[in-house]
């Protein structure tokens, strides 16, 4: 900036910067004004910032980001403010995205059998394997949507091969759920800001769930957004989440139990004449409350761990103080009985009536023709392109964001002679992750802020909304994006592709939006319409709604009980694996902002802890920060004890995300791997992997160390005699 | 400020925003066990009661900016001072480490660098120009994002246009999903901000102090408190 020492003394001389001068006895007080350091000369940035509207890609949610750009360098990330879906919000993870852009461990170049190699050698030896593989590929990638989704699926079209999305904490439940019961294939949105009661089973929806942002948004209008009413929220899970301590009353349901739990619910609501005639006689066959006999509260209540009054009573409000709404997700999905559970929460929706009511459930329309999405395959049909992988019928095959070898829930040498017994594999992506010793051609990835793209926010806001990725700065890395891998590889091997690269791929799409001429952009050429949809961050037809209806079918007389693994004598404990607030599944580990992110109940940061209930600790004899062997019928791991007052005495949680080979310096070999001792169980109806069901005992190991926590760092001032945090019972 | 704590969930987006707004170091989990995080804002959680009746309360924290600041008069180079809009100001530059502002502020909204900030070289580039980097030894906190609010009153300025209620927001009510967070100007009688604090739930943190803080907090609504806990607080 070219200014001296000498220069700023001189125009500290002429006062632009006063220095306090003495004068007399009385100071005069403009000499007294002292300025911060940010509007001092020197710390004057001259240069402009620029500000593009792009896409989220740091969970699935997919909302729409401005991305600050001061001299070429990507700086902050903001809510799109136009953007439908969040509304010019983010969360933690959103921030997080300029870390993973200039992420000091991310690959410099292609990496052929180990060797640095140029990206000519690499995507020849790429091409290569193509033409010999036709029909034997395997792509393996995180759940796809938009112009990435469209490209993987029309580059395997052409090959011949399969394409599979691998999620570890997949949603096959909840779709199957949705399809099943009001005929959708889009997840829907939950109009919670208009909602008076909500009650969520197993939903971290104020967390990682879902469209966590969208929701958060919701939850403040929810509670202080209509003068005079104040929502009720009651939320049933095993686990005390953050979600959980916002909840006005929480439940802690036992693990499995959410559907029984829901019926309980039904069955009061039948009882006490509230719930919705026709979907009331759906679900009973006709036969009202004689078909839910099974479900009465005092029945169930010791089974759920609930008493049966406090059924009651929730279930009052939830028939009385309408619109009210049921929610379901996480845990809650992750058993045996999982979709039985999904399938009695969302069916209390129809009961109350909300389908496609204001306050209720309202559906998201397809996406406009030319989106498209792949949905993450469910465990078992993982277990099946194991093997086979094993029986040699892979001869490709290409990895992008699927960590398979670091998620699934089967033993590591197993996966590994699947993945060795292919010829050869393709391993993509921005940092070597657990699947990179794996590749025998491992590939830069750009980072989302590089790099072109589309998305349709799923679950959407309602209405059809496609969001617009644009690289904001240019690449920081020698790295190629994956449909640009996908295109030229393809390219170079003679397949017949639609478009040369990805940027074309988008602007084909914008193309197509414009030929619709409605929506939020219009212009009067495409070009102007290209131009629109960047700079807006999308396209969004409010218009465009989705129409669903209720067709659930009778409930099953006695509830199919969750199954786990582990006896319960030489097991004690559940074990609930959960995403914390910073890291997620595990794809924000290598980010230094999330892993030093406090834990939204226990504030541990950076490492990986087990949450043990107060009177199991010290019937045990454990004390926080001792190092426990967490033990199931499947492996043992590792952690630290946090003693959590609010967790139940059955139960013990454990973050994921922790405990990755690779992924760089912030991830490498810290914390524990819980997928690595969860048993491989499923849902019995869609094979989804149930990673709820897992039991698990715990060992002392006698070593114990200070906590890395945020709490105690400031000193507490919320004292018995001066709380700071003052609470009323009405709104 | 105004912080709604019936709307907070406690999901610290502000606190990552406030970090990637403000150079804030990056907390190793070295740092974490030596307790010196520093978070400008911060989320508080409480333990209340016991399992199963047992209740997690948060609240943000920030520089409450006093009117009254305990932090000022006890900086021997002056290097923490009120500025004419009334808020707290550090000169970074000026800051001889005496701790001494720390040790007087009742919300310990003061964090101090032990340690030289360490910024692996490609992390750099996302370092926020308009902030300086803390040195090892120098005292920091909120300031209210007052790069914004300079930026945004130069550009008013530029355009010959007044600033309207709503144009400046810190990094930390920017990012907040819930809209916990607003920020205004409390002398004028229409902004969000004053009319928010009229609420009948309006309290400020440790006010009794005599301090002046000029963040206002709304009291979180519990309609299932148990008796007790409830009653003590009033
Ligand atoms: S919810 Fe997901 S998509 Fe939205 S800002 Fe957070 S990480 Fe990004
Ligand atoms: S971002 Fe808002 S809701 Fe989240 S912790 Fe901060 S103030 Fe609370």
């Amino acid at each position: 900036m070219g200014i001296t020492r000498r220069d700023l003394l001189k125009l500290a001389g002429v006062g632009a910067l006063g220095a306090i001068a003495f004068n007399g006895c009385r100071i005069p007080d403009r000499e007294l004004r002292v300025e911060s350091p940010v509007a001092l000369p020197e710390d004057q940035v001259t240069g402009r910032d620029n500000w593009y509207a792009t896409l989220c890609v740091q969970c699935g949610a997919g909302c729409g980001v401005l991305a600050r750009v001061v001299e070429g360098r990507a700086r902050k990330i903001e809510g799109n403010p136009d953007h439908p879906l969040n509304e010019g919000k983010t969360c933690a993870r959103g921030q997080a995205a300029v870390q993973a852009l200039y992420h000091p461990d991310r690959l410099l170049s292609p990496l052929l059998h180990g060797q640095a190699v140029d990206w000519e050698t690499a995507m020849a030896e790429l091409a290569g394997q193509i033409q010999q593989n036709r029909g034997r590929v395997l792509l393996a990638t995180n759940p796809l949507r938009g112009h990435n989704a469209l490209v993987a699926q029309t580059f395997i079209q052409s090959i011949g091969g399969t394409l599979l999305a691998y999620e570890p904490l997949e949603d096959t439940v909840l779709r199957t759920a949705v399809k099943g019961l009001f005929g959708q294939d889009t997840l829907p949105d939950y109009d919670i800001a208009r909602a008076r009661t909500v009650f969520s089973f197993g939903a971290g929806w104020l967390e990682t769930w879902g469209s966590p942002v969208r929701w958060g948004r919701a939850y403040g209008a929810f509670r202080q957004g209509r003068p005079g009413q104040r929502g009720l929220f009651f939320h049933a899970e095993p686990r005390f989440s953050l979600t959980a301590a916002n909840a006005d009353l929480w439940l802690p349901v036992r693990p499995g139990m959410e559907g029984v739990l829901a019926l309980a619910v039904a069955y009061v609501l039948v009882e006490r004449g509230m719930a919705h005639p026709p979907a009331a006689a759906q679900l009973t066959g006709g036969q009202g409350l004689g078909a839910l006999t099974a479900y009465q509260p005092e029945r169930v209540a010791a089974a759920v761990g609930i008493p049966a009054e406090r059924i009651r009573e929730v279930a009052e409000v939830f028939g009385s103080q309408r619109p009210s709404l049921a929610l379901v997700g996480g845990s809650a999905l992750a058993h045996t009985n999982g979709l039985f559970n999904a399938r009695a929460v969302l069916s209390l929706n129809a009961l109350v009536d909300n389908i496609g009511r204001e306050g209720g459930i309202r559906f998201n329309p397809p996406p406009p023709a030319g989106w498209t999405g792949v949905p993450p395959a469910p465990f078992a049909r993982w277990r099946q392109a194991l093997e086979e992988m094993r029986a040699g019928r892979v001869g490709l095959l290409i990895v992008r964001g699927a960590n398979l070898i670091y998620g699934l829930p089967v033993d590591r040498g197993e996966v590994e002679e699947a993945l060795t017994q292919v010829p050869f594999r393709v391993v993509i992506g921005p940092i070597a992750d657990d699947m990179a010793p794996y590749g025998d051609l491992v590939l830069p990835e750009l980072e989302a802020l590089e790099a072109w793209g589309t998305d349709w926010p799923e679950p959407g806001p309602g209405y059809q909304t496609v969001t617009f990725q644009q690289p904001v700065v240019r690449p920081f890395r020698d790295g190629k994006a994956f449909g640009d891998i996908l295109l030229e590889a393809g390219k170079a091997a003679g397949l017949t592709l639609p478009w040369q690269s990805m940027r074309e791929a988008v602007q084909d799409g914008a193309r197509r939006l414009f030929a619709l001429r409605r929506g939020a952009v219009r212009a009067a050429d495409e070009e102007g319409f290209f131009m629109g949809v960047l700079q807006r961050g999308g396209w969004w037809d409010p218009q465009a709604t989705g129409q669903g209806r209720f067709t659930g079918e009778r409930l099953p007389a006695t509830p199919p009980a969750p199954q786990f693994a582990g006896d319960a004598q030489e097991f004690p404990f559940h074990l609930v694996p959960f995403t914390p607030l910073g890291i997620h599944d595990g794809r924000g580990a290598h980010l230094p902002w999330l892993q030093g992110l406090p834990d939204g109940t226990t504030t541990v940061a950076w490492q990986t802890w087990v949450e043990v209930n107060p009177d199991t600790a010290r019937r045990l004899g454990l004390l926080e920060g001792e190092w426990v062997e967490v033990i199931s019928p499947r492996g043992s791991l590792r952690a630290l004890v946090y003693v959590h007052p609010a967790i139940p005495p059955e139960v013990v949680a454990i973050p994921v995300g922790f405990g990755h080979q690779g992924m760089g310096r912030w991830a490498n070999g810290r914390g524990a791997n819980v997928f690595s001792i969860l048993a491989p169980l499923t849902d019995q109806e869609t094979g989804a992997f149930a990673w709820a069901a897992t039991r698990v005992r715990l060992r002392r190991t006698g070593q114990r160390q200070r906590i890395p926590k945020f709490e105690g760092v400031v000193r507490p001032v919320q004292l018995e005699e001066r709380p700071i945090i003052l609470v009323t019972k009405e709104a | 400020m105004v912080v709604d704590m019936d709307r907070c969930t406690g999901c610290q987006a502000c606190v990552v925003a406030c970090q990637a707004e403000n150079n804030i170091p990056i907390n190793t989990e070295t740092i974490f066990l030596q307790r010196r995080v520093i978070e400008w804002i911060w989320v508080e959680r409480y333990w209340e009661g016991e399992y199963p009746h047992v209740r997690a309360r948060y609240i943000p924290l920030l520089c409450q900016q006093c009117d009254n600041a305990p932090c000022e008069p006890v900086c021997p180079v002056y290097a923490t001072y009120h500025n004419d809009q009334g808020l707290n100001v550090q000169v970074y530059n000026r800051c001889v480490g005496t701790r001494y502002c720390a040790n007087n502020c009742p919300y310990h909204a003061r964090f101090f660098n032990f340690w030289q900030p360490v910024w692996p070289e490609t992390l750099r580039h996302h370092l926020n120009p308009d902030v300086t980097v803390r040195w090892r030894g120098i005292m920091e906190k909120c300031t209210f994002c007052i790069q914004r609010i300079r930026r945004v009153q130069r550009e008013a300025a530029r355009d010959g246009r007044t600033l309207q209620d709503g144009d400046i927001t810190p990094a930390c009510a920017q990012a907040c999903p819930t809209d916990a967070l607003v920020f205004g100007d409390i002398l004028d009688p229409q902004s969000r901000v004053a009319q928010l604090a009229k609420n009948k739930r309006a309290y400020k943190v440790i006010e009794d102090l005599g301090t002046g803080p000029n963040v206002i907090y709304l009291k979180k609504v519990d309609p299932y408190a148990p008796a007790a806990d409830h009653d003590h607080k009033h």
